[in-house]
């Protein structure tokens, strides 16, 4: 094939690469620029108080979002434990029996589910949880949180077992261990680094979330933990760290301005942390087939 | 007086609607290493995993016939009872990769919930791995992931799992076909070794491999068993003109 | 696949150039014999050196062909006997060599047609030269009844050589003055037996490559 010259080509070569490079550039500048941003208002708000204080009323100095940290941790926790077991049974029944109609269905309901929008999911869970129960609770916003964590563990569960060979699920049946056992001691196992990945984003996937919660743990300027009643804490309203973003930044005050960028800057180091842990968790359980 | 263990009378098996293994009558004899020999497609495969039924796993899969481990039926057993009896080893390797090498051998124990003793595992453990020929090379290591040994040594691992069961039957299904020349003569040494205390069928495209270390050989072509006698005769006067075209490499 | 089969047949060229010098050398001898002829029976003598070199290509490629190929069942059984029938040949040619050498030897202008009569020396020769005929064709053509039929003919010459004993006695005792042709006579009546050994020996391995069956040390 004769063209142009083989200078002319280089010459392509180089620009095309300098394009993609710029590009590259182009799309990081406003990352950077808005985890600098935050970054700089947020650090200013953190100190000692900001993590043990609560939030005080109009027109006092300081104060900080204890009951938001601890809400979002709980509300989180309640949320994982409820979407985990589910997400990874289905997760493990798309990918045992994924030929089958009700396979096909239901891998097309769980990535509807992933799709909707998070506030849709808040006003459904509005509806039957918090009407029904009268008042808004913690425990209907992990509910909310849950369920949007399902796809995601459902879908990378299924997608990490896929990859498992189907050699060691037969390796396993040789040896005459039983069907469940095989799945439980065997192959969960060899997919424990994709499955532990996957629950790890979708915590820090709902992390930020706040429109479920608008309708559902609702916010609570008291901490109202009680450690004897966990349960019992659950089903009251309750505070989380994207709550406070929320009221806060939209209120006029400055000093709840403050807070607001802080508790901005501590989910950031929260999920950023979250992804540190994933890439962590996936070298140190990866197991080579 | 040769003993037989495993008997197959008038055994077929289908894909569906695929018949792929037809009619095959034959005696498998205690100690005694029998190979498997046959054109890629011809069932022998297939035929191995009817014997420890991981056949039926397939969607669609059905057998005809019988197959008799001593005088059981082995369609009539419990797939997992007889699966302990019947130990496989698999053309690639594949030890469990959450496990260490010692967790591997006692894999079949640990998953099965057996409850083994401290000093029970070690014996088994080592044993299993001397079987194998393994114990010497691994012996210092024991607690390291299976999957970063050689793929003859992982191989090997897998032969001692299988072992550790303390299996009536091995079968192994092309277990040297990705191996070196000096793996696949250790675990050739190694079956010789083994059939003092197992029976054992091995499936090879190897021919060389038949005839050094089978005593038995049955050539299988399209579902059908076309002979079955000693390997010596076979490999020096076999009785099928197919069998004969198939050895010397003038097939088709 | 066929790559095996041009090992084969050329193995089997090899064998049949052989196989057509030896039966030269045999023909030639004879007429030597029969002429006296001391040109001619030099001409076998050295014929032998080509024998002798065909016998070790042969053997080279036999060699090869087991480590390069692993030959198995009827392809294993060719070469084997391809191997002795090698050794048989060269041997026949051994023999045809040393029947020449008497002929070299031999101080006379002739040889006494009455011997050659009386001791069926010539009849034996002709015999041993047919059967090498028949096994050539036998072993090109895979046919192992024309193999068989060469026992017939072995029987023959197990019994010139039997009686040879006494009727070249007999001649001796008459004619004093040709003892030494006597005792050559005898000597090549030996040679010609062990011939038709060698004979039987390939004929066994055409009927082994063949069919596979053993006949060898078999009294029927
Ligand atoms: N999972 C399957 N589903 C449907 N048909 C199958 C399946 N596995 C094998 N077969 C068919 O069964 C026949 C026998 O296959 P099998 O694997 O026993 O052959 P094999 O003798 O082991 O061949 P190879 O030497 O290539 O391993 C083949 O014709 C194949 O098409
Ligand atoms: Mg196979």
């Amino acid at each position: 094939m004769k063209g142009q010259g083989i200078t002319f080509r280089r010459i392509k070569d180089v620009f095309v690469k300098g394009l993609i490079i710029l590009m590259a550039g182009c799309s990081v500048v406003p990352l950077v620029a808005i985890l600098y941003y935050v970054f700089k208002q947020g650090i200013e708000a953190i100190n000692w108080d900001f993590f043990t204080q609560l939030p005080k009323p109009v027109g006092e100095v300081g104060g900080g979002i204890a009951n938001a940290i601890v809400g979002s941790l709980l509300i989180i926790f309640f949320a994982a434990a409820m979407a985990i077991p589910f997400g990874i049974s289905i997760g493990v029944y798309l990918s045992e029996h994924g030929e089958t109609k009700l396979a096909y269905f239901t891998r097309l309901v769980v990535d509807a589910l992933q799709g909707i929008p998070s506030i849709v999911i808040g006003i459904v869970i509005y509806i039957w949880v918090v009407k029904p129960m009268g008042h808004f609770s913690a425990f209907s916003g992990s509910i909310a949180l849950g369920i949007m964590m399902i796809p995601i563990i459902a879908r990378s569960t299924e997608e990490t077992l896929k990859l498992i060979p189907f050699s060691l699920k037969e390796a396993s049946l040789a040896l005459g261990v039983p069907y469940y056992k095989t799945m439980m001691k065997v192959i969960i196992p060899s997919g424990l680094s994709g499955i532990l990945s996957g629950i790890i984003l979708s915590i820090a996937r709902i992390t930020g979330e706040t429109a479920p919660l608008l309708f559902t743990a609702f916010g609570n300027p008291f901490f109202n933990f009680d450690i004897q009643h966990p349960i019992h804490t659950m089903l009251t309203p309750m505070s989380s760290m994207p709550l406070i973003i929320f009221n806060y930044a939209t209120s006029p005050y400055d000093d709840w301005h403050r807070l607001a960028w802080g508790t901005a800057f501590l989910l950031l180091v929260f999920v950023l942390m979250l992804n540190i842990i994933t890439k962590i968790a996936t070298r140190k359980w990866k197991v080579q087939f | 007086m040769e003993s037989t263990v495993l008997t197959a009378s008038k055994f077929g098996a289908y894909f569906g609607k695929n018949h792929v293994l037809k009619n095959i009558n034959l005696d498998i004899y205690k100690n005694k290493i029998t190979a498997i020999m046959g054109p890629s497609g011809c069932g022998k495969t297939t035929f191995i995993r009817c014997i420890n039924r991981l056949h039926e796993l397939t969607p669609g899969a059905t057998v005809e016939g019988n197959l008799f481990l001593h005088d059981e039926d082995i369609y009539k057993m419990y797939p997992i009872i007889l699966r302990k009896k019947a130990g496989m080893v698999f053309q690639r390797p594949n030890p469990f990769p959450s496990m260490s090498i010692y967790e591997n051998v006692i894999a079949g124990y640990t998953l099965n919930g057996i409850k083994l003793k401290k000093q029970e595992k070690d014996e088994l453990v080592q044993e299993s791995l001397e079987d194998a020929a393994l114990w010497n090379e691994v012996k210092d290591t024991l607690h390291k992931k299976g999957t970063f040994l050689s793929g003859g040594q992982q191989q090997r691992l897998c032969i001692a799992r299988a072992i550790a069961m303390k299996p009536e039957i091995l079968l192994l299904d092309e277990a040297t076909s990705a191996l070196d020349p000096i793996s696949t003569a250790s675990i050739e040494e190694l079956l010789l070794e083994l059939k003092k205390n197992y029976t054992i069928i091995i499936v090879t495209h190897n021919m060389q491999q038949a005839a050094r270390v089978s005593d038995k050989t049955a050539f299988f072509y399209l579902g059908e068993l076309i002979e079955y006698d000693e390997t010596k005769n076979i490999f020096t006067n076999p009785k099928n003109p197919k069998t004969q075209n198939y050895i010397t490499g003038r097939f088709g | 696949m066929a790559h095996i089969d041009d090992e084969l047949e050329g193995l089997k060229r090899e064998m049949l150039g052989m196989w057509t010098l030896v039966q030269l050398q045999l023909k030639k001898g004879l007429e030597s014999l029969t002429k006296l002829d001391k040109d001619l029976a030099r001409e076998v003598i050295l014929s032998e050196k080509r024998v002798n070199s065909y016998e070790l290509k042969l053997d080279r490629d036999c060699e090869n062909i087991f480590a390069l190929f692993s030959p198995v069942a009827v392809d294993l059984r060719y070469v084997l006997a391809v191997l002795k029938i090698n050794n048989n040949l060269e041997r026949i040619g051994d023999i045809a060599e040393g029947i020449a050498r008497f002929v070299v030897d031999v101080d006379d202008n002739s040889f006494d047609n009455n011997l050659l009569d009386i001791s069926e020396l010539l009849l034996m020769y002709e015999e041993c030269i047919s059967m090498m005929e028949s096994l050539k064709i036998a072993f090109e053509t895979e046919d192992t009844k024309l193999a068989r039929s060469i026992f017939k003919q072995d029987e023959i010459l197990d019994e010139i050589n039997f009686n040879a004993n006494e009727i070249i006695a007999n001649y001796i005792r008459n004619n004093i003055d040709k003892t030494e042709q006597g005792l050559y006579a005898l000597s090549i009546i030996r040679k010609l037996e062990r011939v038709g050994d060698q004979c039987k020996n390939i004929a066994e391995e055409i009927i082994f490559y063949v069919e596979a069956k053993v006949l060898k040390h078999k009294k029927d």
